[in-house]
């Protein structure tokens, strides 16, 4: 390293800080970068600034939108179920629900889960604006998909009292066997959780 | 099952060892100080990630070097493969060549039972190890067992972080209590359920060991009396001034009792010794019975400290590993290795990080 000259140093440190980014493919990524045209580069500067720039969350359901558009596409869209709210942690998790095409209402991002041990409260997630919505949109049903961890059951269940009031379905998404496996294959904790959700058959 | 060889890299001072082993027994012997508890340690450490000599991964480095290396075949159910690195830098850990993602699926791999002078701890030592020696036993027994004792640790602490706030939120409190009360709940089926299989099984071995009359009995005291959620709830006040979750598992207590009263109070020196070594052999027992096939046993170093008619009671536990081509690997010194116990031995001598087989 110490024969690099420091700009390339430099870039190498600043792409390892991405996530999935280890120091070696920030070196390939930084060396590669330097040798390229300059007016590629150039562009791929300009489209990470304007990017960073024009992003935000949307105020309403915290996705990830343009801030020309605002609301975001997914609060605007008239076709989706305004009386269902999936509730999730990350705006990342909207395009995993997306993906499976199943489900057509509307998201709210909360932006983390209560960890005690990260220092996170409460009031550090967008609960409020939750609440906010709550009155002045035609919401019937909250659907909680958070993670199965411990900091995630423990939200899950403080946000199904605090949200609770009369005329408001709050559900949680199933968890159980991942589809196409085996009983062999899930662990006792998986089969205890799938046990206790089963349904009868139709 | 059986350890069929020992690989050893930068680990305590073998700089590098490769030994085979048949099933059957094993003395290692030689002087102080020259690496025979070592290999017991590696051993251990393959089945369990831990060292019974309760020390981190940077003890186990050979002076100077940066990381060191275990492996070994395990023969019992088919073959297994395992490999262990650990530097500061760096761990890794696989088994038939694949990286080992959950635990649960490596655990279990390889089965050991150790005896050595720690386990007087067991007796003498604060309740957290006995708490230990239970739940090492249920993790060997029972997959999810790990998992679900690590969830109770995170909801605990995360408990424990509110309460030191100045004003905890008592809603986002209740929801990590539910937490903790759920998966406690679980954790105490399964201690509960352990007991009374146990409580026999070291029963019979103390009084094979010790030609006293006393009656052993195992009682298994949970922090909670009834209702976990109940009895967490009532102790909010005491909770605001101690700052911590003051009930649940991790309060619990396992009680030795010889002819009704503690042995940890009332015990002579000679009774703590005998009930250590009867508490080691019946989880042997327990393993042996649950498997079909008995664990490897460990022995370090007992054998010096105890007489020979306490040495005696250990015979029908070995007789049964040579028996169930079992294995038992135990370290001695030249001059107290036990020879009455048999002649089948293969002898190794250690000497200052080598090993060779001894005629």
């Amino acid at each position: 390293m110490a024969t690099l000259p420091e700009p390339i140093a430099n870039l190498i440190a600043t792409l390892a800080k991405l996530p999935g980014i280890g120091p070696r493919s920030a070196e390939r990524l930084a060396l590669h970068l330097v040798q390229t045209e300059s007016g590629a580069v150039q562009q791929l500067a300009e489209a990470l600034v304007r990017a960073r720039e024009r992003i935000r969350p949307c105020p309403t359901c915290g996705a990830l939108t343009d801030s020309e558009q605002v609301p975001c596409a997914l609060c605007a869209d008239p076709r989706r179920d305004a009386t269902l709210v999936c509730l999730l942690e990350r705006p990342v998790d909207i395009i995993s629900i997306e993906k499976s095409g199943t489900y057509h209402g509307k998201y709210h991002v909360l932006g983390g889960k209560i960890s005690p041990l990260n220092g996170v409260e409460p009031e550090d997630l967008r609960i409020a604006e939750l609440e906010e919505r709550l009155k002045h949109e035609p919401i019937t049903e909250i659907v909680i998909a958070l993670g199965t961890d411990v900091e995630g059951d423990a939200t899950s269940s403080y946000l199904a009292k605090r949200l609770a009031r009369p005329g408001l379905k709050i559900t949680r998404i199933a968890h159980g066997l991942p589809a196409g496996s085996g009983l062999e294959f899930a662990d006792e904790l998986t089969l205890t959780h799938a046990l206790a959700g089963r349904r009868e058959m139709d | 099952m059986h350890l069929d060889h020992l690989r050893l890299r930068d680990f305590r001072n073998y700089a590098r060892l490769d030994a085979s082993f048949a099933p059957g027994f094993h003395v290692l012997l030689g002087d102080n100080a020259q690496g025979k508890t070592n290999i017991l340690e590696a051993i251990y450490l393959m089945a369990t990630l831990r060292s019974f000599r309760g020390v981190g991964g940077a003890h186990m480095i050979r002076q100077g070097q940066k990381g060191y290396f275990v492996g070994g075949k395990i023969v019992g159910q088919g073959e297994h493969e395992i490999k262990m690195y650990w530097s500061a830098a760096e761990r890794k850990l696989s088994l038939d060549a694949q990286p080992v993602r959950k635990l649960s699926d490596y655990l279990g791999v390889l089965r050991v039972v150790v005896f050595c002078t720690e386990d007087l701890q067991l007796i003498k030592g604060p309740a957290r190890s006995r708490r230990r020696f239970i739940d090492l036993l249920l993790t060997q027994t029972h997959p999810g067992y790990l998992g679900l004792l690590q969830r109770y640790a995170r909801a605990l602490r995360s408990r424990n972080a509110l309460l030191k706030r100045h004003s905890p939120d008592e809603a986002a409190l209740d929801s990590f209590s539910a937490e903790l009360v759920k998966l406690g709940n679980e954790i105490i089926r399964f201690r509960r359920e352990l007991a009374p299989k146990i409580s026999p099984l070291a029963r019979l071995a103390y009084r094979r060991i010790s030609n006293d009359a006393e009656e052993l009995r195992l009682e298994y005291q949970p922090g909670v009396k009834q209702d976990f959620a109940v009895e967490l709830a009532q102790s909010r006040k005491r909770e605001r001034t101690y700052r911590s979750t003051i009930i649940g598992p991790h309060r619990d207590e396992l009680q030795f009792q010889l002819n009704g009263r503690s042995a940890a109070q009332f015990g002579s020196e000679g009774q703590k010794r005998t009930l250590a070594l009867a508490l080691k052999m019946a989880q042997a027992e327990y393993l042996t019975g649950l498997h079909g096939s008995p664990p490897i046993l460990l022995i370090d170093d007992v054998m010096g400290e105890l007489d020979v008619k306490r040495r005696s009671g250990l015979l029908p536990l070995l007789e049964r590993a040579h028996h169930a081509r079992g294995q038992v690997f135990m370290t001695c010194t030249e001059e107290n290795w036990p020879r009455e116990l048999g002649r089948d031995w293969c002898r190794w001598q250690v000497k200052a990080g080598t090993m060779h087989v001894r005629g």
